[in-house]
Parts: structure tokens; sequence; C-alpha cells
């Protein structure tokens, strides 16, 4: 190895080395690790084309290739599987929709029939959403539902007060959120139920105060953030911690900076992607959370396009998608500096 | 991929190649002919064995567990009750050998939920007694904490003995963040049942209190003392709590005698519970000089967090009209 991995905090973000990275994902064949994650390849997708989007590359992947592989995924039910043949369910169905969104290409499904498996999954009585017809509930359906719906601009087609009421539900005494009522705060948890309540316009029902003051506390003293008090950092959360800080109108309360210098640190400088923390091996999942918390840390030695925190797409492509919205439906008291 | 360590790189020698190579085949040929006989709608013995045998190569496998549920379903076994009772209870034993090996997984979860579901006669009891086990293996595990709450949820009168539960964890780790989160959704049915509130609450203050001085640093405890204050009855035993815990922070500080870095949390918690009491009844003036000098200080000793101290000058400043 030519540097040692305290030198790669200053070298900066390996730009070229991370595209190749990613484009080189899919010719992996020979090794067990690809097979084994082929049932969240559509996931796997969408990390490494938020990846390039975010470093100016959009190109990098072939469009037409993926939107043909991500509409194979489709099934009857109107839901999408992790890859051509799986069963649906909504993680995967999120993930299709958002290539699909970037890739401009969303009027190429029957957006009734997405819309319609999504509707199917809430549970009219509590409000609550399942994963799949297997019903696994999760506050990460709750925004998921949102979120898709939102693409085919057809939120009002669920209860979203129900929806609201359950993530009101999971939350915590510390101002968090857990998996659903009764569940541990948890800083993933956190970003979905914040983005859920940002795309409801109901984030009114937030502790801003008590909320901010536990996620600034995920900072520990390598500048990584952690997802719970006691435990290790990760390069993912700088994801769900920072968007979550992002959406409070509170990335401030960390120190980005050193934040910036340990996702870098975490860089493969051979191979490229990004580790989970440094030393370890790259996955397409950090190298996409890793440069999604780049650019909302304002990381400033590359012109990394900007990302929304509500939909970890680029600003750009939400814009287009007239979903912005999100924004101006802040509480008022949020809005002023 | 998380904690998998980097290894230098090399070629690898032949004979690895040829072990990598048997493995991908293997693994390949399993998965092939699972997802044809489920194309096929093949729901027989043969095809059960043959998911136990891909699950336990990959438990990720979401479509096979949905499979495998299908196929347990068109058995002729599903119909008789002994039966289905016994399938079920050799389905427990199987997850059990491989949630050991991956607690993290959240479908074999959801399929262990499913299980009993469907049991004729679930044993509860034995569910309790499993998920205190591999809490023993990781205390913070929160697939274990949810099922934990799960399982409860079907036994009856469980709060009082659920409670105790979590002071037990408590008093072996006051750092048990999970543990604390769920004596926090306990508590008020505990109360609720109990002949004697105030003392409960008094029990439960010092507590927290105890787990505050053991680790002052640690902000879980702190986050539940502001809630065990917001959920008393009257704004006097609320006044009467936050002045206590203004009173334990002076000590605190005292103690550490000057330690910039061991005082951080007791000054964050000082400037808190003032602004909170101011609140409930205006605090002297000589208290909200304090305040603000306390932030001015923290700026200085914890500048990682300098943007949520400034932010917490002008609101206070706003409040108190003192800040230029």
């Amino acid at each position: 190895m030519s540097q040692t991995l305290e030198d790669t905090g200053h070298e900066g973000l390996l730009v070229d080395r991370h595209v190749e990275y990613v484009k080189s994902l899919d010719k992996k064949h020979d090794e067990i690790e690809y097979w084994m994650t082929e049932h969240l390849r559509v996931s796997g997708v969408y990390w490494g084309a938020v990846a390039v989007h975010l470093l100016g590359r959009s190109d990098a992947l072939d469009r037409d290739g993926i939107v043909d592989y991500i509409l194979g995924c489709q099934n009857d039910d109107g839901g999408f599987g992790g890859h051509v043949g799986h069963d649906s369910h909504i993680l995967y169905t999120m993930s299709a929709v958002q290539l699909l969104v970037m890739y401009d290409a969303l009027d190429k499904v029957d957006s009734g029939k997405v819309v319609g498996y999504v509707v199917g999954l809430q549970d009219k009585a509590t409000g609550e959403i399942s994963g799949d017809s297997w019903g696994e509930k999760d506050t990460r359906f709750a925004f998921i539902s949102l979120a898709i719906l939102s693409f085919f601009d057809a939120v009002g087609e669920i209860d979203v007060a129900g929806v609201v009421r359950y993530v009101e539900r999971s939350m915590n005494y510390d101002g968090g959120f857990g998996s659903g009522p009764g569940g541990e705060s948890h800083a993933a948890q956190v970003f979905t139920c914040l983005a859920a309540l940002a795309i409801a316009g109901r984030l009114d029902i937030v502790d801003r105060e008590r909320l901010s003051g536990w996620l600034a506390e995920r900072q520990l003293r390598s500048g990584g953030l952690n997802g719970r008090p006691q435990k290790l950092e990760d390069v993912c959360y700088s994801w769900w911690v920072l968007s979550s800080l992002k959406i409070l109108g509170r990335t401030h309360w960390i120190d980005c900076s050193r934040l910036c210098g340990f996702i870098l640190g975490a860089q493969d400088t051979d191979g490229g992607g990004i580790a989970d923390r440094p030393g370890d091996v790259a996955d397409v999942y950090h190298t996409c959370f890793g440069i999604a918390g780049l650019s909302l840390a304002g990381y400033g030695g590359y012109p990394l396009a900007e990302v929304d925190p509500v939909y970890c797409m680029p600003v750009s492509v939400i814009e287009r998608a007239g979903l912005r919205k999100w924004v101006d439906k802040l509480p008022e008291s949020w809005k002023q500096a | 991929m998380h904690g998998h360590r980097r290894q230098a790189l090399r070629e690898p020698s032949v004979d690895e190649k040829e072990q990598n190579r048997q493995r991908v085949e293997k693994y390949c040929t399993l998965n092939t002919s699972v997802m044809n006989l489920r194309a096929q709608s093949v729901f027989t013995a043969p095809a059960l064995d043959l998911t136990k045998r891909l699950l336990e190569l990959n438990t990720e496998l979401h479509t096979v567990w949905n499979y495998r549920r299908t196929i347990l379903t068109h058995l002729d076994t599903w119909q008789d009750p002994t039966e289905r009772q016994r399938v079920l209870e050799s389905e427990l034993d199987f997850l059990f050998d491989i949630i050991k090996k991956n607690i993290k997984s959240y479908w074999m979860w959801n399929h262990r939920v499913w299980t009993l579901n469907s049991m004729p006669q679930a044993d509860w009891q034995r569910e309790l007694a499993l998920v205190a086990r591999l809490l023993e293996l990781d205390a913070r595990n929160f697939h274990g904490w949810d099922y934990r709450r799960f399982v409860v949820s079907h036994m009856d009168d469980m709060d009082v003995a659920e409670f105790a539960f979590t002071t037990e964890q408590i008093n072996r780790d006051c750092a048990n963040h999970s543990a604390w989160h769920n004596r926090s959704k306990l508590l008020p049915g505990v109360l609720a049942k109990s002949g004697n509130v105030a003392e409960m609450l008094v029990t439960e203050q010092s507590l927290v209190l105890n787990a505050i001085y053991t680790d002052p640093d640690d902000q879980n405890a702190w986050l539940y003392h502001e809630w065990l204050v917001s959920i008393q009855t009257s704004d006097e035993d609320r006044l009467r709590m936050l002045r206590d815990k203004v009173a334990a922070i002076r000590e605190l500080l005292e103690l550490e005698d000057g330690d910039d870095a061991g005082s951080k949390r007791p000054l964050i918690e000082l400037v808190d519970a003032l602004a909170a009491i101011d609140k409930l009844e205006a605090v002297a003036e000589e208290e909200r000089r304090e305040c603000l000098d306390t932030l001015h200080r923290l700026k200085s000793i914890d500048g990682g967090h300098a943007g949520r101290y400034t932010d917490m000058l002008q609101m206070l400043g706003k409040r108190w009209e003192l800040v230029k």
C-alpha cells in the first residue's frame, strides 16, 4: 500500500477510484459475495447510482441497462423484488422507484399498480405500514410508503394521519424514534421518522431541541458518528445522523470537518469504495452513505452534488420531480435562523 | 459488510481459487434449484429441506423464507394440530441455531414471530428464557429487545416482572440504555398499579441519580431524569426534582474540580436544568448570568459542538434580553 490510513484523510476524496469501484461491482461474478447479495441487487444499484450522481458522474452507469433491469424486477402485485424473480418488498420497491426517478424513466411503469401495492400495505385500523404481504411492521416502511407515493403525486391515497400517529407512538423520552412503538431510539429509525414527517408536513410533533441534542452526541472522538449511545462509529451514520440534523436545521451542532476526515479515512485507497470504518473492506452501501455524508457535511475538497436529506437523491433530481416542497412545510419556528 | 477487516492485496493461490470456485458453484446450484422449484409452485418436504440448506448458507434471502412458510402451510402436517405443533417446534430449533450465528438478521426474527403465531400451543415462557439468553450474549441488541416485547405482549401481567428485569440489567451495567429505554415504557403501567406512587418516584429518582454519579458523562441517564421530571403530576414536584438535580450537578462539578473534559456534560445539564426551572418560576439574574457564562465556557472546552452552544446562547439571551 502506498499510503498509511492516517494519510488518506489528507489526500481527499478519491473520485475516479470510487467511480471505477462502482462500475466494477457488476463484474465480480467469481466472488461469492456477488451471489450472496443478489437478493438486494436493486438496492445495490441504487446505492451505486447515488454515489456516482453525487460525484457528478451520472453517466458512469449504463442507464438503459439499469432501467430494463429494474422493470424486470416488478411483480404482478405491482411491487418490486430485490432481483428478477424475487418476491416484492417495500424496501426494494423504494430503491426501484428511486432509480427510475434518477434516470428519468418513471413513466415506464404503470403508476396505478405501484401505488396500489403501497396502499395495500397499510393497516386501515392502526395506520401502520407492512413491508410486504407477510405483515412485518417498521417505521422504515412508514417513511418509504410516503416517499414512494410522493413520486407519483399520490400521498393522499393513504391515511397520512394514521402514518403520523404510528410514527408519533414510536417516539421515546430522548426525543428519538425506534423501529415501532416500544422500540429503542436508533439514528437510522430517527432519519426514517423525520423524513416521513417531513413529507407529511408534520415535523411540528418533534421535540426539536431534545432530539438535536441526542443526535449531536453521536459524534465520537474519531469524528465519526454512531447510531446509538455506547456503540462504535460507522460511516453509514454519517448519513442517518447528519440527514436528520439537516432536516432539523442543525448540521452545525457537530464538527463537520472532523466527520469528513473520518469518512475519507475509511476509503480504500487501492480498490476504491468506502468501508464502515478505516481499515475495513469497502462496500457499495458505505460508499453511497459516505459520499452522501460528505455532501451534507459541506466537504470542500471536491464539488459534490447537493443531496436531499429526505430522499437521499441529488437535490437537482428532487427539484425536477417537484418534491422539494417538504422544505416549505417545515414548522415556521424552524425556518427562522 | 460491517466490521470486515481489509487484508493486504495478494494474488490467491491456485488451491484458494479452486476452493472459491467450488463454493460459488455449490451456492449458485442450490440457489437455482430452490428458485426453480418455487417458480414451479412445488410445495413438498424435499423442497422444504432444500430451503433449509440454502438459508443456512444465507439467512438474508427473504424470498426463500417466504417460500419456506408457503411450503409449510401446504404440507399435510399443517392440517393436524399435533403434527403442526411438532413441525413448528423443530422450526424454532432450526431458527435458534442460526439466530445465534447472526443475531442481526431481520428476516429470521420475522420468521420466528410467524412460527410462534402459527403454533397451536406457543410456549411463551420458553421464548422469554431464550431471549434472556440471547441478551446475555449482546445486552444492547435491539432485535432481541423488540422480540422480548413481542413475547411479553402475549403473556399476562408481566409489567412488574419486566420492570424488575430492567432493574437487574441496570444494576449490572447502568449504561445499558436498552434497559433504561424499556423501563421508560413500563414505568407508567407499574405506577398505575402501585399503591404508593410518590415513594416509587423517589426510588426511581435515586436510581437515575446514582447512574448519573457513576458516569456523569453518559447523556442517557440525564435524559431519563428529564423525562422523569416531565411525567410528574405537579409543578411543585417538577421544581423540587430540578432543584435536586442542580444540587447534584454542583456537587459533581466540585468533584471534577475544573477538569474540563469531565465536566462538559454536567455543565450542559446545569444550563438545561436552570432554563427548565426558569420556565416554571423565573430564576434570579445571577443564575441567568451563570447559564450564559457556562455556555461560553462550553464553547471553549467542547469546540466540536460550538454551534449548539451558540444557538442556546441566542435562545436564552433572547428570552432574558441579556445578550447584545
